[in-house]
């Protein structure tokens, strides 16, 4: 008997140690070490030159605040980023000090109060530079949430060679983009490449499409679902038919955010944002490539996607000031780094108006120029749903897209889910 | 203290590493997730304690019994596959040239090998409409170009054949052991008898697999109802839901919606319903014994 209660003890504090192991670590983050100095943690999602960008950033200001900050810098993959690795750190309450938030993302934490209110730490007269509509997309419950760094804006590339060989014309309305994709399409070829798979992404792509003729998800104040209305069933069978008559690929080798589609001449036409300007530039300089703004619809007006990631400061980190010091320092203090962004490491506009001003030779070069005079004016900031409302909304363009079904009947259901998704909040 | 109670004690011994391991890791989240179950959670702020009302939820959540039932026609069509075909293979194998035999298994188990998504990634490749390898051969037999993947009704199909291809050869090498087993006596005396063939399987191969079989069975089923890894690389559930499994849609609540307390309560129901199918198994087929 002696033995057994021997084992007992001995396995209950193998549990106690076990336990302990596990909890341990919570102590010893986000406190600064014993001669004063803040540490930080950092996580990221870019890969390649543009995670650079953001390890000399951190290098930079490491240096120059020596003794009194310490950032450490992570990069993850994007897909394990949002999905699992910042909800899971949140839910143990060991996520980091400063991470990156999409629109996609951004009500989901929005409404838990994860993210630091960022008002008091504008440098004076910085807020002013802001476009005001990038801050209003970070803006909740007069809260400025996130600081945006980068506005991506979405245009129709095309092939001009396999557009010309086929005498087709750059499509201008939504019956010649139509008839364009299908003279396209041949067996190796596809026509228009529009993404496949849902997802914040998909929806991305199509609310240009909704917006051009003045739909929308929501009404204003995004109380009430307004996803039954005619707009919203006519971009959804428009959407639809380029999957119907085989015009638009139902999958892809590449990402659809891919600019390989259309570089690798798999795609004879397709629907990027401004990332795909350097991409193509420097990869596939041998293939002609055009730009255009989205076709329209008759009696429409343009409009584009602006999309973007936003920096954002953990509102349960112990050093919210150091953190929000320090995105304030990236993004809207001097305008060299923010410029070196969007100009150098990819193609985006700033957020900031002095920056594109002071940008403006290089937003007037090649494609930029379409992006900068055709399309800028009529960005619309990509809306900041809730999951389960992008996801209705992604269920009924999958069903138009393989689903023989009519947008009126899959836009009626979506409706339903997104008015029980509105209540639930 | 006698000698018998020493041996049981040095048992447990030697257990106790594994199951303070299954503990930590399997008993304890588990007994987690039903308390989760009960709550409002989003996994970043505080739990609020709900009772029963996410399983009445999920009791009315009609894309989640509709996740059920796909996850049940993937079973039905996948697990009768697996154990015919496996089972087929090895009773080959059995009888295939010595010098062929080693080769011919690690040809079989070389799909186990890789790991799921890279295998999913390849098959990706193989499955495309415009470059990839099946429809040009299907071009060449003057077969139109089939969508795969990218169809509702090829696609589950699709995945299928997948994971029929990663675990065909773990399974056929539980068999062909097992086959390895039978004394050959049977077989002479079958043929005295003049039971060759077809029949000396019928009446000796088959019956004398009886356990394998149910073992492979009731293990294939388990695994066929937590299917996830292949379908969240090559569909995450598309197109139009056609490939959305009861795991993958557990996934989407917990990971995309942030609803932790739904997720939870699904996936407790999806352990029940596990359970009740491998007892109700397990008492079908032990019942005949």
């Amino acid at each position: 008997m002696k033995i057994w209660k021997s084992l007992l003890i001995f396995s209950i504090v193998l549990i106690l140690i076990v336990q302990a192991g596990c909890s341990s670590s919570k102590s010893s983050s986000g406190d600064g070490d014993s001669n004063g100095v803040v540490t930080l943690k950092f996580w990221d999602f870019h890969s390649e030159a543009e995670k650079k960008f953001f390890q000399d950033l951190v290098k930079e200001y490491n240096t120059s605040h020596k003794d009194q900050v310490k950032i450490e810098y992570t990069a993850f993959n994007q897909s394990d980023y949002t999905t699992t690795k910042l909800p899971v750190a949140f839910a143990n309450e060991e996520g980091p000090d400063i991470f990156m938030v999409s629109p996609g993302d951004f009500t989901k934490y929005a409404q838990s109060g994860i993210m630091a209110d960022l008002n008091s730490y504008f440098p004076e007269g910085a807020k002013e530079d802001f476009l005001p509509a990038s801050l209003e997309a970070v803006t909740y419950q007069d809260k400025v949430l996130a600081l945006p760094y980068e506005l991506e804006l979405l245009g129709l590339y095309y092939n001009k060679k396999m557009l010309a060989d086929k005498g087709v014309e750059v499509p201008k309305t939504w019956d010649e983009l139509q008839a364009a994709a299908k003279k396209l399409t041949t067996d190796k070829v596809a026509g228009l490449v529009l993404p496949t798979d849902k997802g914040p992404y998909l929806n991305f792509i199509w609310y240009p499409f909704l917006w051009q003729q003045g739909g929308n998800v929501l009404n204003e104040d995004g109380t009430k679902s307004t996803f039954t209305s005619p707009e919203v069933v006519k971009a959804l069978d428009y959407w639809g038919s380029f999957f119907k008559d085989g015009s638009a690929p139902s999958k892809l080798q590449y990402g659809p955010w891919d600019a390989s589609n259309i570089g690798t001449g798999s795609a004879a036409m397709t629907i990027l944002g401004t990332w795909a300007v350097p991409v193509l530039e420097n990869q596939f300089k041998d293939v002609e490539i055009g730009l255009a703004p989205i076709p329209t619809p008759a009696g429409g007006k343009a409009a584009t996607d602006a999309g973007g990631w936003k920096m954002a400061v953990n509102s349960k980190s112990k050093n919210v000031k150091e953190a929000a010091k320090f995105i304030m320092w990236c993004f809207a203090e001097d305008s060299s780094r923010p410029l070196k962004w969007a100009t150098e490491i990819k193609f985006a506009y700033s957020p900031r108006q002095s920056v594109i001003k002071e940008g403006e030779k290089i937003y007037g070069e090649g494609l930029r120029k379409v992006f900068t005079e055709e399309i800028y004016d009529s960005a619309i900031p990509e809306p900041r749903y809730g999951p389960e409302v992008v996801d209705a909304v992604g269920e009924a363009m999958q069903k138009v897209m393989f689903g023989k079904v009519k947008g009126e009947d899959a836009a009626k259901e979506a409706d339903k889910k997104i008015e029980e998704a509105l209540k639930k909040k | 203290m006698n000698f018998k109670r020493k041996e049981t004690l040095t048992a447990y011994g030697f257990l106790l590493p594994n199951l303070l391991g299954l503990t930590v890791f399997v008993f304890v989240p588990m007994v987690y997730a039903f308390y989760v179950s009960l709550h409002d959670w989003n996994a970043l702020s505080p739990k609020v304690f709900i009772g029963f009302d996410n399983y009445k939820k999920l009791a009315e959540d009609k894309d989640w019994w509709q996740s059920v039932y796909r996850t049940f026609i993937f079973t039905i069509i996948y697990v009768p596959l697996l154990v015919g075909s496996s089972l087929f293979f090895a009773v080959v194998m059995n009888n295939i040239k010595k010098k062929f035999e080693g080769l011919a298994r690690t040809l079989f188990l070389l799909p186990f090998a890789i790991t799921s998504v890279i295998s999913a990634v390849i098959w990706m490749f193989l499955y495309d409409p415009r470059n990839g390898f099946i429809n040009q051969l299907l071009d060449l037999l003057g077969i139109p170009t089939q969508q795969f993947l990218g169809s509702t009704s090829q696609a589950m199909i699709a995945i299928i054949i997948v994971i029929l291809w990663i675990n065909l050869g773990y399974n056929m090498m539980i068999f062909l052991a097992a086959i390895k087993e039978i004394p050959t006596d049977y077989y002479e005396a079958a043929q005295i008898d003049g039971a060759t063939g077809w029949r000396a399987f019928w009446n000796i191969t088959l019956p004398l697999l009886r356990p394998t079989t149910i073992f492979i069975l009731i293990v294939t089923t388990i695994g066929s109802f937590q299917v996830f890894d292949q379908i969240m690389v090559m569909t995450k559930g598309g197109p139009a839901n056609s490939t959305m499994v009861s795991v993958l849609y557990i996934y989407k609540q917990a990971f995309e919606f942030l609803n932790m307390g739904y997720a939870s309560a699904l996936a407790v129901v999806l352990f029940l319903i596990i359970f009740v199918l491998s007892l109700t198994q397990l008492r079908m087929y032990s019942d005949k014994d």
